[in-house]
């Protein structure tokens, strides 16, 4: 282990290695430099930033995830001409279905795992929503870190987030098969059976 | 036990909560894994799948979710990153922001001198006088990394990987076509002689590029 360590070193301090690494950073520096500086000037803009940093989880993060995804997969589905119409429609109204349902079902969960987190990782300072100290047990203090003084600071807020997402993560692949499943198979049918109708419809009054 | 936990909440609490953004990247690659453990646990329980169906199925589902993990921490980490340089290099500021580093010399006045600000080893954080705009920077910079991290997402899951996917998808369809001696058709029909709610549930089973929780 220390020979291949000595051959490290001494390959990081040849020349061969010393004048690659500049040609690759001043390569690096010079597209860098190409970009030019920009500075926000509307404090509104500013502002937005800050708020986004404060208040996007993850939750909100699926959220948008979830209305993007709705503007576009399911229009590739339906200009996907190497499947028959019958499969294109299912594939259209399977695509919404799941993109509802996923959105709403991963929103939810992440949004109550943090609410979760949040109540039960209560520090000596925290107060209730009336401004009463909080009497700390065992139960709202179960995801407390050691060492942590204040809740108030975005740093706190940001370890809820992160540790409500991943229990909400863990919970999601159990309602992944037992509410998403089920209740994507009941929307595509609905869908479904909708596009038909308009087009008995259209065929009816054509 | 009780040690791990207190020290998994302390590493939490340590390498996100100044970093949103990290936060995202990092519990979106999670999402991705649990994900794609569900889809392969599915298929390991499912009675209704032979040893060699299985034998088959597996390996594609992994091959499935390293396309889906590799491009959706790849983008969305490097749309991060660079966001972050541009802020921690001074590339993009605000008047705030901008005011300190002129102050500091960081910006030179005379122009045929090279500023500090945009060079590449740069880092605001760790010149002297950051406490001024410690504030400031932070949220700033958590607000960029928060949106370059949305973006980087959008772009994975909704453009880059149903593309990957499908490719991928089209390659392993005309592998079992030519390993099958099927007939070649110009398009792919739905199975006849099953009910729709079958087919419905088949392709609800059939994984796709969208994530699933």
């Amino acid at each position: 282990m220390a020979a291949v360590g000595s051959i490290y070193t001494r390959f990081t301090n040849s020349n061969f290695y010393q004048s690659m690494h500049k040609g690759v950073k001043n390569f690096e520096q010079s597209f860098y430099n190409a970009i030019p500086n920009f500075q926000f000037k509307n404090k509104k803009t500013i502002d937005t930033f800050d708020k986004i940093g404060q208040k996007i989880s993850s939750a909100e993060n699926r959220l948008i995830l979830g209305a993007t995804a709705l503007m576009s997969q399911p229009f590739i589905d339906a200009s996907n001409k190497s499947v028959d119409e019958d499969t294109r429609k299912v594939s259209v109204a399977r695509t919404i279905a799941k993109i509802v349902v996923g959105t709403t079902t991963g929103f939810l969960i992440r949004k109550g795992c943090i609410k979760l987190i949040k109540s039960s990782s209560k520090l000596e300072n925290s107060v209730d929503k009336f401004g009463k100290k909080i009497k700390l047990d065992k139960f709202n203090t179960f995801f407390s870190p050691k060492g942590v003084k204040s809740d108030k600071t975005e740093a706190y807020s940001q370890y809820q987030n992160a540790l409500g997402t991943i229990v909400a993560l863990v919970v999601m692949m159990i309602t992944n098969f037992a509410i998403d499943a089920p209740l994507t198979k009941l929307l595509t049918n609905k869908l479904v059976s909708k596009i038909d109708q308009r087009k008995t419809e259209g065929k009816k009054s054509s | 036990m009780n040690l791990s936990f207190s020290n998994f909440k302390s590493t939490l609490y340590k390498n996100y909560g100044e970093n949103p953004g990290r936060m995202l990247v990092h519990t979106g690659v999670l999402g991705w894994i649990l994900s794609s453990l569900a889809q392969i646990s599915a298929v390991l329980v499912n009675d209704k799948l032979s040893p060699e169906q299985k034998s088959f199925l597996v390996p594609q589902e992994f091959a499935d979710a390293a396309v889906n993990i590799i491009s959706f921490y790849v983008i969305t980490n490097s749309l991060k990153n660079f966001a972050s340089k541009l802020v921690s290099t001074g590339k993009l500021t605000t008047p705030h922001i901008k005011e300190f580093l002129a102050k500091n010399n960081f910006i030179s006045k005379n122009p045929n001198t090279k500023d500090k600000v945009g060079n590449m080893d740069f880092d605001i954080s760790k010149v002297a006088n950051f406490d001024e705009i410690s504030t400031d920077y932070k949220n700033f910079k958590n607000g960029v990394d928060v949106v370059a991290s949305t973006l980087g997402s959008i772009l994975s899951c909704n453009i880059v990987t149903p593309i990957l996917r499908n490719n991928f998808a089209a390659r392993e369809q005309k592998k079992i076509i030519d390993r099958n001696g099927y007939t070649k058709k110009n398009s792919v029909e739905r199975p006849r002689g099953i009910t729709m709610n079958e087919f419905q549930n088949n392709v609800y089973q059939k994984y796709s590029g969208s994530m699933r929780i």
